[in-house]
């Protein structure tokens, strides 16, 4: 089932640009590698992919010289060899690996210039002050040969996401010697991008390698490494799951290595529901980018909110929730105006939020999983003036079992559960109220296949109630394929209106930007 | 961009499909199950362990074996720490939510004099003199709070300037000179001397604890300003009152910063400028600090700040009875506010697994 990685790269006559030879890891308790091997080729992007506990961070690390490997694996970048159970970052510099990762470290505050010359050194004079002339020139230069649309004084800050991206790339291969020497190793650079910026950075990414840039690309997404790879290698549990090649590089064969067998498809097709009972409407909503927009959201349906970022659709979801300022228009619940001054109404009136950042929005990372599962409702637990935490903790372990949440024990704290099981956590947070009208905003970001089949499982488990739910993500794919009906948010407005079973991802990505490009 | 171990973590989540069921595996790479649970313990006991031992070696040790161990003295050093205690502890408050209280040492000077001057110079009744202090620390308070949590000001900032203004307004009130005349014998009884062979003072500093200890671990209350000190965006998303939590931290921190006062003044039967230096707010920080990596380590706990705030007044007194010079106070505060924070830092990290 497996195609056999050694063998096929065995066979090309090129010589690779990094060879993974037998590298193996075990920590006390698991084998987190078990003898990995592949090539990955000069001028390729390579697609490294698994799920969580598949080994590729733990490879990433290896190769970037935080962990070392057991003895015997040895990691080869353009010939040089470097034994696995001895790799550092120094190691990592001199052998050319340069490494970028998820939401790049680059100064919102500091010029394009500034960025690009922290980590690397000014354009100095003798006294040591800064030559900014000669500074900007080599910026400039950097820009041209990168590509990047950006001056060299503009703020960080004014850059899109994809730009920024771009520039801390820039930054990891501004000192290679030749232009194309080494192997860029991306961890996740596009989990934080919205859809139109991560088409924007695989451009870029597509350009480079067209230039002889090699590339290890770490990614979750698996449409990104469909589009974009030339071969993509799969781990799973420690092992080599297999390489693909080309247009071998399919969504079943992904899903069947990184999964071990095949899945229908990563999400569960919910069953078509809805009432014609409206549960949630908006009438003329404005304020924020938004400009007047009408719905309406039926009991126990799936609605939809496909729009890029800045659209408006997460202010959308916070207006209902009362957790940002509605300048005009009004919400109806049950047919009953509602008007929250704050989020305490909104929850009480049976509305439930899952904010788009788990990290700064959701997630108390101090505490205990049974204090996160349980912080929507701790008054229920203040019984004859003593809160009780027994209660409260056989209900967590409840919603551990109930939400596939995947932990040592109700008390294990918040901040070391993997990403997947603190989204669970907080759906579990909010679902446990039994809401009337869901809003979730980007429930599966960051989150590996298996976990965003669960969570979209509950999800139709609760609509199956009669919950409704209004979902935001910026996977079209997984937007078309979750909802009854999804509506398109651009200009402020909605612009269109797709029912199931014509939302396609493609149609509405051409409306989301369509509409976009009309008004600009 | 630099490679961190923290930049390198998986974001991603654990599938039942794709990963072994025993998650905890690999969230400690190098730790077995019992070497997890030694290490709670070890984090958990450390502080109570190192005080008894510090008690034990002031009294066995040659230069303090005759002074250290005696009644007079635990009974002197429990008597005015007690006062310490709930000052630490009212410092702690607004550290759970995730705010500094710098101006409780001044504050707690402030509301002292006023107390033994209204008595002693405007010659308020004891209840009324009391009830104006505490309700002066609780004041002061709100205005902190209201500063922090409406307008948004750093909260180091705010306290730090107010707790300076304080100290002046200290020496003005008082001209520099202590008030000990005109204060009420009744009213000294009250903080004055023994009840059952203990100091006045530490029954009500266990007074406050057991309202706070309550108030923290068993009312919704205390769980919410946890949240908000855990991740403040996170607990207005859960419906919080974020700014009203926060303001209140700062009134209950006023507020007992006023009690301080009133004991000092009950207690000490006086009442001196030169009380609630920069000193008494550091120490009783220092406290709560170091009382944050015992008991419930990496949370700010009221049993964890007492041993802390009894730990550091017995080690102080130890070394000034061996024949240490005064300054040993100041550097001994400073230093344990430092180990503390260094401690609970490395702790968080190992935790973390970045270490």
């Amino acid at each position: 089932m497996t195609t056999d990685a050694t063998a096929s790269s065995a066979a090309s006559p090129l010589e690779a640009a990094l060879r993974i030879g037998h590298v193996s890891k075990t920590f006390p308790g698991t084998r987190a590698l078990i003898d990995v091997s592949f090539d990955v080729m000069p001028g390729q992007i390579h697609a490294l992919v698994g799920g969580n506990g598949s080994g590729k961070s733990t490879l990433i690390k290896i190769m970037a010289g935080v962990y070392n490997a057991d003895a015997g694996g040895t990691i080869t970048v353009d010939g040089n060899e470097m034994r696995a159970d001895h790799t550092t970052p120094a190691g990592a510099r001199s052998l050319g690996l340069h490494f970028v990762h998820q939401n790049p470290a680059v100064f919102p505050d500091l010029s394009v210039a500034e960025n690009l010359a922290i980590g690397n050194g000014f354009e100095k004079t003798a006294f040591g002050n800064i030559r900014w002339r000669a500074q900007r020139r080599r910026t400039a230069a950097l820009l041209e040969r990168f590509d990047i649309p950006a001056k060299p004084d503009a703020l960080v800050r004014s850059l899109r996401p994809a730009e920024r991206a771009m520039l801390a790339i820039a930054r990891a291969l501004q000192n290679q010697e030749g232009e194309n020497n080494g192997l860029l190793v991306l961890d996740e650079p596009t989990a934080s991008l919205p859809r139109a910026e991560v088409v924007r950075l695989m451009g870029a990414l597509n350009r480079f390698a067209e230039a002889g840039q090699t590339i290890l690309f770490v990614s979750h997404r698996l449409d990104e490494v469909i589009d974009a790879c030339d071969q993509a290698t799969v781990l799973r549990d420690g092992r080599l799951a297999g390489t693909l090649d080309g247009d071998e590089i399919t969504e079943p064969r992904l899903i069947e290595l990184i999964a071990g067998r095949s899945l229908d498809a990563a999400f569960p097709s919910m069953p078509a529901s809805g009432s014609e009972e409206v549960a949630l409407e908006a009438t003329g909503i404005a304020g924020g980018p938004l400009a007047g927009v009408n719905f309406q959201l039926h009991r126990g349906e799936v609605l939809g909110v496909a729009g890029l970022l800045g659209s408006g659709r997460s202010e959308l979801l916070k207006m209902a929730f009362g957790a940002y300022p509605i300048k005009s228009g009004s919400f109806s619940l049950d047919g009953e105006p509602i008007n929250f001054h704050h989020i305490g109404q909104a929850m009480d009136a049976g509305i439930a939020y899952v904010p788009e950042d788990r990290g700064t929005e959701a997630s108390f990372p101090d505490l205990s999983l049974s204090e996160n599962v349980n912080a929507a409702m701790v008054d229920t637990y203040w019984k004859g003036m003593r809160l009780r935490k027994r209660a409260a903790d056989a209900d967590a372990r409840t919603s551990i079992a109930d939400f596939f949440i995947r932990a040592s024990s109700e008390r294990q704290k918040m901040g070391t559960l993997s990403g997947g099981n603190q989204q669970k956590v907080v759906l579990a947070r909010w679902l446990r109220r039994r809401p009337k009208v869901l809003l979730l905003d980007e429930p599966t970001h960051g989150v590996d296949v298996g976990a965003r089949a669960e969570i979209y499982e509950l999800v139709s488990q609760a609509v199956a109630q009669g919950c409704s739910v209004l979902l935001v993500t910026s996977d079209f794919e997984e937007l078309a394929s979750v909802s009854d009906r999804v509506i398109v948010l651009a200009n402020g407005r909605i612009s269109a209106e797709l029912r199931s079973p014509d939302i396609e991802p493609a149609r509405l990505t051409e409306l989301a930007f369509t509409t976009q490009e009309i008004a600009s | 961009m630099s490679v961190t171990p923290d930049s390198l973590s998986d974001p991603g989540a654990g599938s039942p499909l794709v990963r072994p069921p025993d998650a905890e595996a690999d969230l400690h790479p190098g730790e077995s199950a019992w070497k997890a649970r030694a290490l709670e313990y070890t984090e958990k006991y450390a502080l109570p362990v190192l005080f008894v031992l510090t008690f034990i070696f002031f009294s066995t040790w040659s230069k303090t074996s005759s002074t250290f161990p005696t009644a007079a003295n635990i009974k002197n050093v429990l008597g005015n720490t007690a006062i310490d205690g709930i000052l630490a502890l009212a410092i702690m408050i607004p550290l759970v939510s995730g705010e500094f209280d710098f101006s409780v040492g001044s504050l707690a000077g402030l509301t002292q004099v006023l107390c033994a001057g209204f008595m002693a110079k405007n010659g308020w009744p004891i209840w009324a003199a009391v009830g104006a202090a505490i309700a002066i620390g609780a004041l002061v308070g709100l205005s902190n709070g209201n500063t922090v949590a409406r307008v948004g000001v750093n909260s180091l900032i705010v306290t730090l300037g107010v707790g300076s203004v304080l100290l002046g307004i200290v020496q003005w009130y008082t001209s520099g000179l202590s008030i000990s005349t005109g204060i009420p014998d009744s009213f000294v009884k009250l903080g004055a001397g023994e009840w059952f062979g203990l100091p006045k003072t530490i029954y009500y500093l266990i007074g406050v604890a057991i309202i706070l200890y309550y108030v923290l671990e068993h009312t919704p209350f205390g769980r919410y300003l946890q949240s908000v000190g855990s991740n403040r965006e996170a607990a207005r998303l859960v419906g919080l009152p974020v700014e009203r939590l926060v303001l209140l931290t700062f009134v209950i921190s006023g507020g007992l910063a006023g009690v301080a006062g009133v004991l000092l003044v009950a207690h000490n039967g006086t009442a001196s400028p030169q009380v609630g230096t920069v000193v008494t707010t550091l120490s009783a920080l220092a406290a709560a600090y170091l009382g944050a990596t015992a008991i419930k380590p990496g949370r700010f706990n009221v049993i964890g700040t007492l041993i802390a705030v009894f730990f550091l007044a017995f080690t102080v007194t130890g070394l000034s009875l061996a024949g240490v010079a005064n300054w040993i106070n100041s550097v001994f505060s400073g230093a344990a506010l430092f180990v503390a924070v260094l401690i609970s830092t490395v702790i968080g990290r190992k935790r973390a697994g970045v270490a």
